[in-house]
């Protein structure tokens, strides 16, 4: 097989490259940004929150892939079993605890003062937290959330070794196959991961900086 | 009593130096490093009552005006609103506030929001009132602080006096029973301090019932029904302006009135 047809196999791994990163990152947003608000204002829990950080960001994500799938495939065959189910868990699972750390700084950022005025006209504390502090936190951490979003991209690259057939993967069967060019392979698929990376991370950023202008922060 | 808008009763609140707040677990019992903020305060408002609490810096009237909203719980002591014990437990502190209205030093409008939505936030999220008629509430609250220009701006795009009149709209457009007012204008460039000023002369007017920490002696001298000296977390004295602007009772009040008019007259 010439070069060509090796790319457009390598290609057509970028949807399942992109979709475990997209639905990984919509995990750790879900995940990590009720666990800062817990961290800075239910003091009495937040020790868990520090646990689970400690837990998920301590261990290499190819050990925690592999502990998931193989280790929890015989106890609970569903949805276990599915390794695109389980690569997003466990991506999103430590995305979580990353973007758990960057929420927390954007909501020292942003400051108290914003929670008393929202208590003060009437909101509770989680609707404040929900009302005022959500769409300013966001705003504050774009910047983060961009890198988070790179390394996200990144580390889908593990989950070769679960068998997904993503650019890693393809890079990897390409060099098998191809004729003791081991390089080749891998330097496309370089390329291809900083294609994926660059202009949402820009974008995120860009967005943060013309939003944070506009709102003073 | 239920003729009472809201009273304090024997309030205490104590900090530790660090500006930390004090946890029940902890005592502060070495009377280096605390701060006894609020220290046995009591005070009756009356409806269209406007008083005027005023004193040295750090003597503590910031803390015991928010006490009065309960955005610090008292140590000791009761608040009431109505005839609401908001000091008892079991009491739903967010209805509780949403009927007393709070203008902060530093304002703390909702940055991510423009005037008018900071204005009509608390309108549909908390009174649960449609869009429209949010909406409208919100502009007429806008218009009576005159900053109906303003409206689509965001806080950092409008100028301080203008952003504190927003703020009052905030207080002012659910009609609270009470607005309490925090220094209003004491974080404002000298030239922006007499548009709120303005705002609150209104208000006056209209028979809003209003606790206001100010220095702005001419203003207090002009509206208010009361004057409070307040220092080292105590009720120095009260009386109307003309007991304070001739002759107070107390020589710590004489000072303070001497020290505070020769640096309006300078």
């Amino acid at each position: 097989m010439d070069v060509w047809a090796h790319f457009i196999i390598l290609m057509e791994g970028v949807p399942l490259t992109l979709s475990i990163s997209i639905i990984s990152f919509l995990i750790g947003i879900a995940v990590g940004l009720p666990l800062a608000f817990v961290r800075v204002y239910e003091k009495k829990v937040s020790f868990l929150v520090d646990v689970y950080e400690k837990i998920f960001r301590g261990i290499p994500e190819i050990v925690l892939l592999i502990i998931f799938f193989f280790g929890l495939r015989p106890l609970l065959p569903f949805p276990f079993g599915d390794p695109f189910f389980v690569a997003c868990f466990v991506l999103g699972l430590r995305s979580g605890a990353n973007q758990s750390q960057i929420y927390r700084g954007a909501i020292r950022g942003v400051g108290d003062e914003q929670m008393i005025a929202g208590m003060s006209v009437g909101f509770s504390k989680w609707r404040a937290i929900w009302h005022i502090m959500v769409p300013q936190v966001f705003s504050y951490s774009t910047a983060g959330l961009g890198s988070e979003y790179a390394l996200l991209i990144k580390d889908s690259a593990y989950v070769y070794v679960l068998g997904l057939a993503e650019v890693m993967t393809r890079s990897l069967q390409w060099a098998k196959n191809g004729a003791g060019d081991y390089v080749t392979p891998f330097v496309i698929g370089a390329a291809l991961y900083i294609a994926l990376t660059f202009p949402i991370a820009f974008y995120l950023d860009r967005w943060g900086n013309r939003r944070k202008r506009k709102i003073g922060l | 009593m239920v003729d009472n808008v809201m009273e304090a009763k024997h309030v205490f609140k104590t900090y530790g130096k660090s500006g930390k707040k004090k946890q029940e677990d902890e005592q502060f019992t070495d009377k280096e490093h605390i701060v006894e903020a609020v220290q046995d305060v009591s005070l009756k408002i009356k409806k269209g009552d406007i008083k005027l609490i005023f004193g040295p810096s750090g003597s503590g009237k910031s803390t015991f005006l928010r006490c009065m909203d309960m955005l610090e719980i008292p140590d000791k002591g009761e608040i009431y609103l109505g005839d609401e014990c908001l000091t008892s437990k079991g009491v739903d502190l967010c209805k509780a506030r949403a009927r007393i209205g709070f203008v902060f030093q530093h304002i703390y409008l909702f940055r991510h929001l423009t005037a008018v939505g900071n204005v009509e936030l608390a309108l549909r999220q908390v009174l649960k009132l449609p869009k429209e008629e949010a909406r409208k509430r919100a502009l007429d609250a806008l218009a009576e602080v005159k900053v109906s220009d303003c409206a689509f701006r965001y806080p950092s795009q409008i100028s301080g006096g203008q952003a504190q009149r927003v703020g009052i709209a905030r207080a002012l457009a659910r009609n609270p029973d009470i607005i309490l007012l925090d220094e209003p204008t004491s974080a404002l460039d000298p030239e922006l301090t007499g548009e709120v000023i303005d705002t609150l002369r209104d208000l006056a007017k209209e028979g809003a019932t209003m606790l206001i920490v100010s220095h702005e002696m001419p203003f207090a001298r002009e509206v208010a029904e009361e004057m409070i000296f307040y220092d080292e977390g105590k009720i120095v004295e009260t009386g109307p302006p003309s007991l304070f602007f001739n002759a107070p009772n107390t020589d710590r009040a004489r000072q303070f009135m001497t020290r505070i008019i020769n640096r309006t007259t300078r």
